[in-house]
């Protein structure tokens, strides 16, 4: 234990200590004598802020041997040196140290690149801050500034002096660039099951938007994105899949069994599914339809027989209909109910007996309702509607006109086909918007 | 029949796709100083040192093949991998010795582009500007496509050499056997010149670029075999170019004892020998070459040090989204250019500081790359084979031997 002459204080300094002063400090048996020197922590990492649970010590050059001593026999962690209960007979070294499952804190973390969920970044961890509790450490934050950088290369307290000479409120010195354990994500492999070893908390996931944790993954490089998309449950994967640009799909889906492709396809809105087997060579997106539910199939095939730029390539059948006689309460209780691909827009439509389009409300509208009313009663007083092959400046120009969030699709009898959001016609309005620009600017 | 045809046609789809990185990083090997080294080597020795572009193909392929294995199997830079496996103190003073050597060699590629500015007859005081200006402007509003697409147009440019070279009527059996048998002259200022040319085959800046571009295309590994016929393609090019600068040199030049100190030299000695032509061509490959290496250099540095250091990276950010990046790379093309239209700024001591930092890095870098290739845990099956390994590491003692002797024959001289 670190010799403790102040009270105790959570946040005084003594209780804090940087992994890169620890490495390289001296181990002694108990009797003094010279082990080797410290090389790297294992550390247990499924708890919000992993403890440490054994040593690795180095000795030797340039035959470099390693040890690993469990937390039980340590004697005593001392500011300049490391203790041990056994012998230094005990203590067995050998020449791998390399192609161990868990996780260590030199090779998996220091200098490593880590998920950032706090920034929704990649950063690269320059130094590891450890909080020393119960004779043990605890990773507490890890250290992205130059500070900790420069405390690396040993010219710490040499800059600190020349800062503090020009200004000394500075920010270098007081701002600490710490970022909490809890948001950083390891991405180290295991290399036998080539998946990320840290089991990502889901939540932590979850609380970053699904076009940054896009962009995140995107950064990341090829194994690392392989190994990190394996280890994610369905929802997440999902909501990257859906944020990736179709290189990187195409790529992922090379590394996933058949199996995983359709549970992935099937969670995912259709529209997103038909965008990204339409630009699948044919063959294989005919083998994928056939390996997917029978009902999924024929709707993704149905869509994608629809041209690319008209309104029944951009739609998806996912959305909320009911038929004209149900009543509201009963919508009400099937839509708290329900779990949803992605967060659908607040409209609701209805039909007949034969599916044709009738009308449509809103949830406001639902709520407002007398519960006992069936809900053709709650509907708007006029709906509009596109067909299949209404372009896409048809769409855009009424829904801007009718300020509509969704569109319904309807077929040459009426009968509703599908819906389009405001997302993806802003997505292609926007495409065609840029490629406008460009050809200005190049003019 | 069209079977076959089809599975061709793919095969060349899929290298044209994968294509790129190693064919831009060895074209940039006759950059500026690559072009004044083997016009002079032309001009006094004639055709007898083009034997030694047999042996500096064999080093460059083994050398940059290592990186686009390391590239591709990782998916992580040099940069990186040094950072990640050496710690960061090596990588620190590894990467302030690469911006050092750099940027030296960054001033003397805009040295490069204020002689063909001579040679056609502008002034440097606008040409340079206007190609700093171009050069930043390139990357910064750029996406990789984009650049990437820019530099191969740049290596088809150096066409330029094989035309002028086939300008100067040569004696094509003479060259062919002359580089394929080596014939050694006794004498010191022909073992100068032989390390001279073999020595400046190799800097560090083209391993950490090579291996960063092709992360940054994003290659698979059941590509790879066409990304190491990138590599090998990449050093047949640009020796085949090499041996025609030699050709075009020792064929006028060399024929009628004529002494050059310079590419410029060079360039102006062919005009009354070979033709308006040759020269323009000679004069105009030049400017592609000073202009594409001023290019690349900044952006393998500010590639490497991001990488290295932790800091955002990349063509395809905005300057926002990467202020370390970008202000590396403007700050680099800005003092190369400054320094170069500076009155009275000396070229020789400049090319002695880049030679020399070269000469330091250069055995640090080969030797973390041999350490990287062979590590399991990174590698996995990719690590090098037992004769793959021999011969790097005679490759590699002989290019650091060679930097070496370059290093301290500068200094002799």
């Amino acid at each position: 234990m670190f010799k403790q002459t102040e009270p105790k204080n959570m946040y005084a300094s003594k209780m804090f200590v940087y992994f890169s002063q620890l490495l390289e400090r001296p181990v002694i048996d108990r009797d003094r004598e010279g082990v080797g020197r410290i090389y790297d922590i294992v550390i247990k990492p499924d708890e919000v802020y992993p403890q440490s649970s054994s040593l690795i010590i180095r000795k030797g050059f340039p035959n470099r041997k390693y040890a690993v001593i469990s937390w039980s026999d340590i004697e005593e962690l001392d500011n300049n040196e490391v203790v041990l209960k056994i012998a230094k007979a005990n203590v067995n070294f050998s020449e791998k140290h390399d192609d161990r499952e868990e996780l260590t804190l030199r090779r998996d973390i220091l200098d490593q690149q880590v998920i950032d969920s706090s920034s929704h970044k990649i950063i690269r961890v320059n130094d590891i801050h450890l909080l020393i509790v119960n004779h043990a450490f605890m990773v507490a934050h890890v250290d992205i500034s130059t500070r900790g950088l420069i405390r690396r290369l040993g010219f710490e307290s040499f800059v600190d002096y020349f800062v503090r000479l020009f200004n000394k409120n500075s920010a270098y010195i007081s701002l600490e660039h710490l970022i909490r354990w809890k948001y950083i994500h390891p991405l180290s492999i295991n290399p036998s099951s080539m998946t990320i070893k840290v089991n990502a908390p889901h939540k932590q996931f979850n609380s970053i938007p699904a076009a940054d944790l896009g962009e995140i993954f995107l950064d990341l490089n090829i194994n690392h994105q392989i190994a990190l998309f394996k280890s994610l449950e369905l929802s997440t994967k999902a909501r990257i899949f859906i944020n990736i640009d179709f290189k990187t799909q195409k790529l992922l889906i090379e590394e996933l069994s058949d199996k995983e492709v359709i549970e992935i396809l099937n969670a995912i809105p259709s529209d997103e599914a038909t965008d990204f087997l339409e630009k699948l060579p044919k063959n294989k997106t005919e083998r994928l339809l056939g390996l997917m539910e029978n009902k999924h199939s024929k709707k993704l095939s149905q869509l994608l027989g629809y041209a690319n730029d008209s309104a029944g390539g951009l739609m998806t059948t996912d959305y909320l209909v009911f038929s004209k006689d149900t009543l509201i309460e009963s919508v009400l209780k099937q839509i708290k109910e329900r779990v949803f691909k992605v967060e659908p827009a607040q409209y609701v439509y209805i039909v007949d007996e034969a599916n044709r389009l009738v009308g449509s409300t809103n949830f406001r509208r639902l709520m407002l309702a007398e519960p006992q009313n069936t809900l053709e009663k709650a509907a708007f007083p006029k709906t509009y509607f596109v067909h299949l092959d209404s372009s896409v400046k048809e769409v855009a120009y009424l829904m801007e006109k009718y300020k509509y969030y969704t569109i319904a699709v309807v077929d040459e009898s009426s009968i509703l086909q599908g819906i389009i959001t405001v997302d993806d016609i802003l997505n292609r309005v926007i495409s065609i918007a840029w490629r406008r620009l460009k050809r200005i600017k190049i003019a | 029949m069209k079977h076959r045809v089809r599975i061709l046609w793919l095969k060349l789809v899929l290298f044209l796709s994968v294509m790129g990185p190693g064919i831009i990083t060895a074209n940039v090997d006759n950059d500026a100083g690559g072009i004044t080294t083997y016009s002079v080597a032309g001009a006094h020795f004639g055709y007898s040192l083009v034997w030694s572009f047999i042996p500096i193909i064999v080093a460059l392929v083994i050398i940059q093949e290592m990186c686009s294995r390391m590239a591709v199997v990782t998916g992580k830079g040099l940069a990186d991998l040094i950072r990640e496996e050496f710690g960061v103190r090596v990588t620190f003073y590894a990467m302030i010795i690469l911006v050092c050597s750099n940027l030296f060699n960054t001033i003397s590629e805009f040295a490069g582009i204020a002689a063909s500015a001579e040679l056609f007859g502008i002034s440097k005081y606008i040409l340079v500007p206007i190609c700093a200006i171009f050069v930043w402007w390139l990357i910064v509003k750029g996406t990789y496509l984009t650049v990437e697409k820019v530099f191969l147009l740049a290596c088809l440019f150096y066409v330029s050499y094989i035309l002028s070279g086939f300008l100067s009527k040569p004696d094509w059996h003479e060259v062919f056997v002359s580089s394929i048998k080596p014939q050694f002259q006794w004498n010191k200022y022909y073992f100068f010149m032989l390390i001279g040319v073999i020595g400046t085959t190799i800097a560090p800046w083209m391993q950490f670029y090579q291996q960063s571009s092709v992360v940054e295309k994003g290659i698979k590994l059941e590509n790879y075999k066409y990304s190491r016929l990138d590599v090998i393609i990449g050093a047949f090019v640009v020796n085949i170019i090499a041996v025609f600068i030699v050709v075009v040199c020792a064929n006028t030049l060399f024929k009628n004892g004529i002494r050059i100190e310079t590419a410029k030299d060079a360039a102006l000695a062919l005009r009354p020998l070979a033709g308006q032509y040759c020269f323009y061509l000679f004069a105009f490959g030049l400017l592609n070459a000073s202009v594409f290496s001023a290019c690349i250099l900044p952006l393998s540095t500010a590639y490497s040090v991001c990488e290295g250091m932790g800091w955002e990276v990349g063509v395809n950010r905005r300057f926002r989204q990467a202020p370390q990046f970008y202000t590396l790379y403007t700050a680099i093309i800005i003092i190369g250019s400054i320094v170069i239209l500076l009155p009275g700024v000396k070229l020789i001591p400049i090319m002695l500081i880049s030679q020399a930092t070269n000469g330091i890095l250069l055995p640090f870098v080969l030797i973390f790359m041999l350490l990287l290739v062979n590590n399991k845990r990174l590698m996995g099956s990719y690590t090098n084979s037992r004769i793959y390994n021999v011969i790097s590491i005679l490759v590699i003692i002989g290019m650091i031997g060679l930097s070496a002797a370059l290093f301290s024959m500068s200094f002799i001289k």
